[in-house]
């Protein structure tokens, strides 16, 4: 039989879906299934008023469902939940102060420790082997400062940036570091996409939902945009954040965008992530690059020469896999056909690598894009308004027409419909001053740069 | 439903409960008045997470019906009326009201989502009847020395409790301690009713009310005043053990008329606003004088004193304003203030000999 708080959590669950957000909220929240035992069925309600409601109006529908979930009811009893507290944190936490919670986690403590070691760390990812630019130093010593003092700073430690920028990389780099230092720790990574799919089944199967992440010392969760929308995973994550915070234990998010950015993220969940530490780690610069190609180049024994590294970080700017993939790809097809993999070789094969995107990019491309992304038609980012919703955007155009086109100033002012090319000058030279200072504007270059690539 | 009603008896039960209600509750329609027929008379309930509030209204009932209606507008409509009768009428979920010249439509909401209103089984629960009189000053005296503290909301109301063979109030927020006995009995009960409760009570009580009821079960009280009803929720949890602190024995005793010790107490008041409020007391059993002494680092400082009879003799430091309610709430023309050292407990209480009613308030460390 499934155990009783996850029977609960199905039997609420139903009934989430027939009752106002209200009352759900007014007698539902805060309650406990105490004894799930066939005949005696007892059900924990936060207040002497509850128990009226729900021996009065939901009984019978309680009844119903829990048949339905294979229990044959004959008497509900109701009891007050003396213990429990208002507010959901702290039921959470004086559930776990039952004797009969404690057991439970006690029983899972104990067989967990062998899983300690297969958290699924990959024992590559190392600090050593992430290379570091001015894109991700920020970042990187954060990392480093989490992995010295797990819990002290930094709690919790929010990474988020593009894909293939080295978030995944840095945070299993933060976990085999306190591995190393604190082998007893137990450290649990996963990826939102295995919470969500763990705690459905849980619901399904009717199972209690693994306390392996409370009782974590380090919890580490790649690709949190992935839980948006999934209201029960959200709280059950929530509640799962509070315990382990609460008792000072290290939590590493990574997500593609800051938690303002994701959608239908719970506000709750949304403050607790901005509570901590959030960083961007932003594309790497082309000398960072460089730097990652070689020192890839480097673990597969391979010295390659200035120029053919130079090449691929020229031509390859969206993301780190896929010149990791430019780089693997070169290395290959050297050895197999036994050639040098120089520029040449490069040449011949980023050009196939690359056919799938635009070849060339022109400068009608990025004033659409860009004007698109701001959601403003191109004739109005041409035009001579000068409203500030519509004059960023402009500006923007034209940063990336110079930075990705290197067009000459006064092109730039004609692509705008501008006359005079300082306009063009000023634009640039604001925008490149503004992205280094304010984050939304550098949000917005680096997503629309995504655009152009994608 | 529709039936016809005085405006004077439903203006009234109206108000009465319409401080129950409350807009900011999770659930909307608890801002609502639940108006109910029940048998030939009309039923008016209020009621939030903690308190529900009835009054029953005689009226001539045509058709049997309920339903609920926004607690301010209907409450602010009925008492804006003329006195007389006014009829009732339910279309749907709206409450034609029609009175005279007046009439108005108030859309409402039905009344079976109405939470179900509070019961407590009558042949179980432990029953006091109480003079209203008693009942007031009792409440008065201990709702005052209660916290609003909700980190721990023992504190947050007032214990009522039999202890040999009486029965006995007692509110503290820890600083300072109310305990009045209130009448014999031989059941027994041990409740905390929340002071918000009683302070609802209070306000319920009209002038003409003789008697009170007060009916505990495990976990909620009701208070029954005449045709009205009050029930509450219990604070669940373990009063501390307050006797313990209550001195059987104190070294200096000062008796003294109350006025003059509500002067003095409020002149040298004054100059501890800088100091929270901390005044010396020097009781001096040659001269026979009780003298407050403060001092405000800035302003200035103050020795007020007062004729009193004195025996023993002894200095205490305690807040002011502690000192000023407690006086507020002591019965009589006399006061007797008890206290032993600079730390020990002070006793407040009303006489020598009686003491119904001991206030206790701790020294401030100085």
């Amino acid at each position: 039989m499934a155990t009783a708080h996850a029977l609960w959590q199905s039997v609420l669950g139903e009934i989430e879906l027939s009752v106002s957000h209200a009352t759900f909220a007014t007698w539902f929240q805060n309650t406990e299934l105490l004894d799930d035992h066939e005949d005696n069925i007892t059900i924990a309600v936060p207040n002497v008023f509850a128990i009226r409601q729900f021996q009065i109006k939901y009984d019978a529908q309680l009844r119903g469902i829990l048949q339905k979930n294979g229990i044959d009811v004959k008497q509900i009893n109701y009891v007050v939940n003396t213990k429990g507290k208002k507010t959901v944190i702290n039921r959470e936490t004086t559930r776990n102060t039952t004797p009969r919670a404690r057991e439970e986690v006690a029983q899972i403590i104990t067989p967990s420790k062998s899983e300690s070691t297969s958290a699924s760390l990959n024992p590559r990812y190392t600090f050593d082997t992430f290379i570091v630019g001015s894109s991700n130093d920020l970042a990187y010593t954060a990392c480093q400062t989490v992995a010295a003092n797990p819990g002290n700073k930094y709690n919790p430690l929010f990474l988020y940036g593009g894909v293939g920028l080295g978030k995944t990389h840095l945070m299993q780099a933060v976990g085999n570091e306190i591995k190393a230092n604190n082998p007893s720790m137990r450290i649990v990574y996963i990826n939102t996409d295995t919470f969500v799919k763990e705690f459905t089944d849980a619901i399904r199967f009717k199972r209690k939902v693994s306390d392996k992440y409370r009782t974590a010392d380090v919890l580490i969760v790649d690709d949190m945009q992935f839980i948006a929308g999934k209201e029960k995973t959200q709280e059950e994550f929530f509640h799962t954040f509070n315990e382990l915070h609460q008792s000072n234990k290290q939590i590493i998010i990574s997500s593609d965008k800051p938690p303002k950015s994701i959608p239908t993220l719970t506000e709750r969940l949304r403050s607790r992530f901005e509570w901590g530490m959030a960083i961007d780690i932003q594309m790497p610069d082309f000398e960072t690059r460089c730097a990652i190609i070689e020192a890839k180049a480097n673990l597969s024994g391979v010295e390659l020469e200035r120029d053919t590294v130079e090449y691929l970080a020229e031509n390859i700017k969206t993301n780190i896999r896929e010149l990791e993939g430019a780089l693997n790809q070169l290395l290959a097809y050297a050895e197999m056909r036994g050639v040098n993999p120089d520029v040449v070789t490069a040449e011949g094969l980023i050009g196939s690598a690359r056919r799938t995107r635009p070849r060339h990019l022109t400068a009608k491309q990025i004033v659409d894009k860009t004007a698109r992304y701001f959601q403003l038609s191109v004739a109005e980012v041409c035009s001579a308004k000068r409203d500030k919703h519509i004059v960023l955007p402009r500006q923007i155009a034209m940063y990336l027409l110079r930075s990705e086109l290197h067009l000459s100033f006064p092109i730039i002012a004609s692509e705008l419909g501008r006359k005079d090319h300082t306009t063009a000058m000023h634009s640039v030279e604001k925008i490149e001053k503004a992205s280094k200072l304010d984050l939304t504007v550098r949000e917005h270059i680096a997503e629309i740069r995504e655009q152009l690539y994608a | 439903m529709e039936l016809s009603v005085l405006q004077e008896n439903l203006a009234r039960a109206l108000s009465a409960v319409g401080r129950v209600a409350s807009s900011r509750t999770q659930l909307p329609i608890l801002n609502n008045i639940l108006l109910r027929t029940d048998g030939n008379r009309l039923l008016v309930a209020a009621m939030n997470m903690e308190i529900a509030s009835t009054q029953f209204v005689g009226a001539k009932i045509s058709t049997p019906g309920s339903i609920t209606v926004p607690a301010r507008l209907v409450t602010d409509f009925v008492t804006s009326l003329p006195k007389g009768a006014i009829e009732l009428q339910v279309k749907g979920t709206q409450l034609h009201i029609t009175s005279g010249k007046y009439n108005s439509v108030i859309n409402g909401l039905g009344a079976e989502d109405f939470p179900e209103l509070p019961v407590i089984e009558e042949d179980v629960a432990v029953r006091y009847s109480i003079a209203t009189g008693d009942f007031k000053q009792a409440v008065a005296q201990t709702i005052i020395t209660t916290s609003n503290d909700a980190t721990r909301p023992v504190l947050t109301g007032v214990y009522w409790h039999s202890h040999e063979g009486a029965l006995y109030l007692a509110g503290t927020d820890g600083y300072r301690l109310a305990e009045r006995k209130l009448v014999d009995t031989t059941s027994e009960v041990a409740a905390i009713i929340p002071t918000t409760t009683l302070q609802e009570v209070l306000r319920t009580i009209s002038e003409d009310i003789k008697e009170i009821e007060i009916l505990f079960d495990e976990s909620q009280v009701r208070f029954r005043i005449d045709e009205a009803e009050v029930t509450s929720q219990l604070i669940s949890g373990n009063f501390p053990p307050y006797r313990q602190l209550i001195p059987e024995k104190t070294e200096t005793r000062v008796v003294l008329p109350k006025a003059d010790f509500v002067r003095i107490t409020k002149i040298s008041g004054l100059f501890a606003r800088d100091s929270g409020g901390s005044v010396t007391i020097t009781a001096d059993a040659d001269a026979n004088t009780i003298s407050l002494h403060s001092v405000a680092s800035e302003l200035g400082e103050n020795t007020s004193e007062a004729d009193a009879s004195v025996t023993g003799g002894g200095t205490v430091t305690l807040n002011s304003r502690y000192l000023s309610e407690a006086l507020s709430v002591v019965d009589g023309d006399t006061v007797v203030f008890s206290f032993s050292g600079k730390l020990a407990p002070t006793v407040l209480t009303a006489d020598v000999k009686n003491i119904d009613y001991k206030h206790i308030v701790m020294p401030l460390k100085s």
